[in-house]
């Protein structure tokens, strides 16, 4: 020990640290993509949509949206469900399952660090969304001549602050949930609901009572700062700082909830 | 220095005292159990000791470290072995997969292959952790706990469920990691388990200890106690009895004695001289079952004890 000097020590554990994150993402990752069911339901529903709706309806203009075609509205559209729908909802679902079968409550007991199990779940959650959006921008770019975003850096600042905070509204959807067989349902409808009423099928006018109404969740400023960095309409900023404001704003709120209400273990009955 | 030393521990949840002024040690290297039926505290007890449930009073020390010290409780965990009551499974996993998982948490774990053969799952290797019996996961809970390379290995009761073939193969390999000297701490709500395997017993009740000691001595029974037991008429009433019974369940007389020949001279000649007919006179030696339906009614019998 005593020819160890104090920084060399520091490095070993800072080594430890990332080899431990790195470990236990290769097992996140494994328990994702083994179970092929819902891997494929996860990242193949954004991608069956966007292709049949672009094949459907993709080429009708929506006249009061700058006159762009419904296809670019689609795929930042789908892009966005694609990253909510890894981050929010597939959170949701699997930490209530974890915790109601026992095995959050393991995890803990282990000497594994919360902090690198968090991590560790969160580059696992940032994978399968980061997937889901290269799939989802070729399909359009080959599949329908949708242009990649014109802004890459604000496309990549608006994907991560939309995992983070819907990493986060997962975590905290998670702990209000009872049971696993309430996980699925109930997560479900909150995401569809949301979504229908954000104009993910069908855009909403500027000042609609529908969009008022939806401007107080976060789906909708995160579907219009994910469209914002393609810059389809002319004159209009890449960075949508207001839409991504609203959501980092639920994502810290919904951060507060999670940290006073997160349980390892089902509740005592 | 012992490997787990309790003092006055008390838990309540809510009205329900769930553990009340326990004290007790473990010494390293022993195989020290837990007895006592479902609700008397010994998972909350042992999740104490395990740093998962925060304890209202008293001292603990699990390795020298008081598992509720938040700073300590990655180290402690990481000399630790934990095989919880509950099976969880991680269902897309394979056995190996899961083993080497966990491995990757402890600074020297023991060598997956070895654990695989320890627990007797070599030919479930490679099957995923779904497909197992029972019996099988049960014993990749217990892989779970050795893999760390554990100084004090914790079960929770780990042969409920088990059929009697799989308790068995679970004994052996409690006793296995006995002799390489790993000191395990288990419960059971089984007597036959505990006088199997464990060292030392401290029986639990209502959150009480009620006895400790080796399982031999446990309630006097080293003291050579034996069971007189008979069925009376339904014309005779178990006070006209020349002794008192001890137990009673009906017109079923229980009569615990070390003089066993005195007190079966005084009861017959009392039956000859009244003409009662005795049904079923049996006389045993009392069993360790005995002591701890004794020991654990007795507590749950006791008035104030704790709410229901």
């Amino acid at each position: 020990m005593s020819d160890r000097t104090t920084a060399e020590v520091a490095k070993s554990r800072r080594l430890n640290a990332v080899s431990l994150v790195a470990h236990m993402v290769r097992y996140e990752q494994l328990s994702f993509w083994v179970n092929r069911i819902g891997a494929a339901f996860t990242v193949g529903f954004s991608v069956v949509f966007l292709v049949l709706l672009g094949a459907s309806a993709g080429n009708s203009r929506i006249s009061y949206l700058g006159n762009i075609k419904l296809v670019d509205y689609y795929v930042p559209g789908f892009v966005a469900y694609g990253v909510m729908a890894a981050s929010f909802t597939t959170l949701a679902v699997s930490l209530v399952v974890r915790r109601e079968t026992g095995l959050l409550k393991r995890l803990c007991l282990s000497p594994l660090p919360t902090w690198a199990l968090i991590i560790a779940i969160f580059i696992n959650t940032t994978i399968v969304a980061v997937v889901q959006v290269l799939l989802l921008l070729i399909i359009g770019r080959f599949g329908y001549g949708v242009h990649l975003p014109t802004s890459p850096a604000a496309f990549v600042v608006v994907l991560l602050i939309g995992i983070a905070s819907f990493a986060a509204m997962g975590v905290a959807m998670s702990t209000v949930i009872p049971n696993q067989e309430a996980a699925g349902p109930v997560t479900s409808i909150v995401f569809f609901v949301l979504l229908f009423l954000s104009g993910l099928w069908f855009p909403l006018k500027a000042h609609s009572g529908l969009a008022t109404f939806s401007n107080y969740f976060p789906v909708r400023h995160f579907i219009l700062a994910v469209s914002a960095p393609f810059e389809f309409q002319d004159g209009v900023s890449p960075w949508a700082w207001h839409d991504l404001l609203i959501v980092a704003i639920w994502g810290a709120g919904a951060m507060l909830i999670a940290l006073r209400r997160f349980r390892w273990s089902p509740r005592r009955s | 220095m012992t490997a787990v030393s309790v003092k006055g521990l008390r838990k309540a949840f809510g009205p329900v005292h769930a553990l009340d002024d326990v004290s007790f040690e473990v010494e390293p290297g022993q195989v020290f159990a837990l007895l006592g039926p479902n609700g008397a505290g010994k998972t909350t007890a042992i999740e104490i000791l395990e740093g998962f449930t925060s304890r209202d009073a008293g001292t603990v020390q699990v390795l020298g470290i008081d598992p509720g010290e938040r700073d300590q409780q990655r180290w402690l965990r990481t000399r630790l072995g934990i095989v919880l009551q509950e099976l969880a499974v991680e269902p897309f996993f394979t056995v190996r997969q899961v083993l080497d998982r966990n491995a990757g948490f402890y600074p020297s774990p023991r060598p997956v292959d070895e654990v695989i053969e320890l627990v007797g799952l070599d030919e479930k290797a490679d099957a995923k952790i779904k497909t197992l019996s029972g019996g099988q996961q049960r014993r990749l809970d217990v892989g779970l706990g050795i893999v760390g390379n554990p100084e004090l290995l914790f079960l929770d009761e780990p042969t409920t469920g088990l059929d009697p073939a799989a308790r068995r193969t679970t004994w052996d390999l409690i006793r296995t990691l006995s002799v390489e000297g790993t000191t395990v701490l288990l419960s059971s709500h089984y007597m036959d388990e505990v006088e199997a395997l464990a060292q030392n017993v401290a029986v639990l009740a209502r959150g009480r200890i009620v006895a400790t000691g080796p399982p031999s001595s446990l309630g006097g029974r080293d003291h050579g106690r034996v069971t007189i037991r008979f069925t009376l008429p339904d014309d005779v009433t178990p006070a006209e009895l020349p002794v008192i019974p001890s137990t009673l369940d009906g017109a079923t007389v229980g009569i615990a004695t070390d003089d066993e020949v005195a007190v079966l001279a005084r009861v017959l000649n009392w039956a000859l001289e009244d003409g009662v007919e005795l049904h079923g006179l049996s006389v045993t030696r009392t069993t360790l079952e005995d002591i701890y339906l004794d020991l654990t009614r007795t507590a749950a019998d006791e008035p104030g004890s704790n709410v229901q």
